[in-house]
């Protein structure tokens, strides 16, 4: 495995550590089992705890464009898996992977986030609960 | 992974988090071994005075906030959710309190003060995932600066008692400390009544006193336990235990809570005016 390859799947599968925050409960607003494949323009970010927020406009299946409200772990969380402000930009292209919310609302929990540069990282948001990416490991084994 | 390709990913994600925050600056006076790496297992410093240094920046090194030390009876887990996680049997709640409980978990936390970017007290403070710098800079006073909400806390160190002129009631109490043996033993009280030990609402009142005791086996750990005196919400004392590690070549970070909206957590979207 090269460094790099190593690299995206590293940041999936064990970035998450003490960042996340369980500033609410993931089960009271988002749906585990609704999983959404979102790809579309950054329009907006909110770099605020204890959540980070992305907006994307996003074509659905009509080509109607919506704009998409995407709750991230908290700027500290993602500050401390490598993201910077400069990240994520208004009028990029990505695309994630999310959980919506269960009011049904244009609104999901970030799992998996691709960049316009391909690198994928981890962007999830409430530790309480909360999915990440298929066999993603929550957890940091503690010390001896 | 094979454990080689997870020293990798350590490696790069540990050297990318940190470059992405501000200009790498190693901790000082990290003992090493023989190949340059910290030694996390060398004895603990100790002050001027020869008391043991727990000066340092310490986590729970788990996603979800500290875990309960395994205690025969209890589910463990982690404690910021939920300290009966911690305790055998479960907390013994006096029953108000076992309702305030009930409704607490029904309406998902919604008034839990983290929800609406209050005051956590010192349990959830604690018990969060984030880090807290403890600053023991002399014999009169130690400072523990929580990263969650920048929360600030003071244990008075100069022999002083509690209050016990019914003080002005605080988020995280009054804290005074004592060493016994290499143990510091932390009293606080004062608290208000409207605490909450965790994210479902396990209440502490202002009749609750708190008892910590840290102590510090070896360079890279914190032994910590908690434990709560509520007569008049719980029947008697109960007591959780859990242990921090020490981070290395980092600092808190700032963290400043806005309350977007406390509908956000009982399932309404964020409403920010964003999407709907």
């Amino acid at each position: 495995m090269s460094v790099r390859g190593c690299f995206l799947i590293a940041v999936c599968l064990v970035a998450p550590s003490v960042g996340a925050l369980a500033h609410h409960s993931f089960a009271a607003e988002f749906d585990r089992n609704n999983v959404v494949e979102l790809k579309g323009l950054v329009t907006r970010i909110e770099w605020i705890n204890p959540h980070a927020f992305v907006f994307l406009d996003v074509k659905d299946a009509k080509g109607q464009v919506i704009n998409w409200e995407i709750e991230l772990s908290s700027p500290n969380g993602l500050m401390r898996r490598g993201w910077t402000r400069n990240s994520l930009k208004v009028g990029e292209t990505i695309s994630l992977t999310g959980f919506r919310a269960k009011n049904g609302a244009n609104v999901a929990s970030a799992g998996r986030v691709t960049l316009t540069d391909g690198r994928q990282v981890f962007g999830g948001s409430s530790a309480d609960g909360a999915p990440t990416v298929p066999n993603a490991k929550e957890e940091r084994p503690a010390r001896p | 992974m094979t454990n080689a390709v997870r020293v990798v990913v350590a490696v790069i994600l540990m050297s990318s988090a940190v470059s992405a925050q501000w200009p790498a600056y190693p901790t000082p006076g990290i003992p090493k071994n023989s190949d340059g790496t910290p030694n996390l297992n060398a004895p603990a410093p100790r002050a001027a005075d020869g008391k043991p240094d727990l000066s340092g920046l310490w986590e729970p090194g788990v996603f979800a906030g500290a875990q309960a030390e395994p205690v025969a009876g209890a589910p463990g887990g982690s404690l910021f959710g939920d300290v009966s996680r911690g305790v055998a049997g479960g907390l013994p709640l006096q029953p108000w309190a076992a309702e305030v409980v009930r409704k607490r978990k029904a309406d998902n936390s919604k008034d839990n003060p983290d929800a609406l970017c209050l005051p956590m007290g010192i349990m959830q403070n604690n018990t969060h995932p984030y880090p807290r710098k403890i600053v023991q800079g002399n014999a009169h006073v130690i400072v523990i600066l929580y990263e969650i909400q920048g929360a600030v806390r003071q244990i008075f160190m100069d022999g002083r008692s509690l209050p016990n002129n019914d003080p002005q009631p605080f988020w995280s109490g009054y804290s005074v400390g004592r060493w016994e043996g290499d143990t510091l033993v932390v009293e606080s009280s004062g608290f208000r009544d409207d605490g909450w030990l965790d994210t479902v609402g396990n209440p502490l009142t202002g009749a609750g006193k708190m008892t910590e005791r840290f102590r510090r086996p070896n360079f890279g750990t914190l032994e910590t336990e908690v434990t709560v005196d509520d007569p008049k919400t719980y029947t008697k004392p109960f007591t959780v235990k859990f242990k921090y590690r020490l981070m290395l070549d980092t600092e808190l970070i700032e963290h400043v809570c806005l309350d977007r909206s406390s509908q956000h957590y009982v399932g309404a979207s964020g409403a920010s005016g964003g999407a709907k």
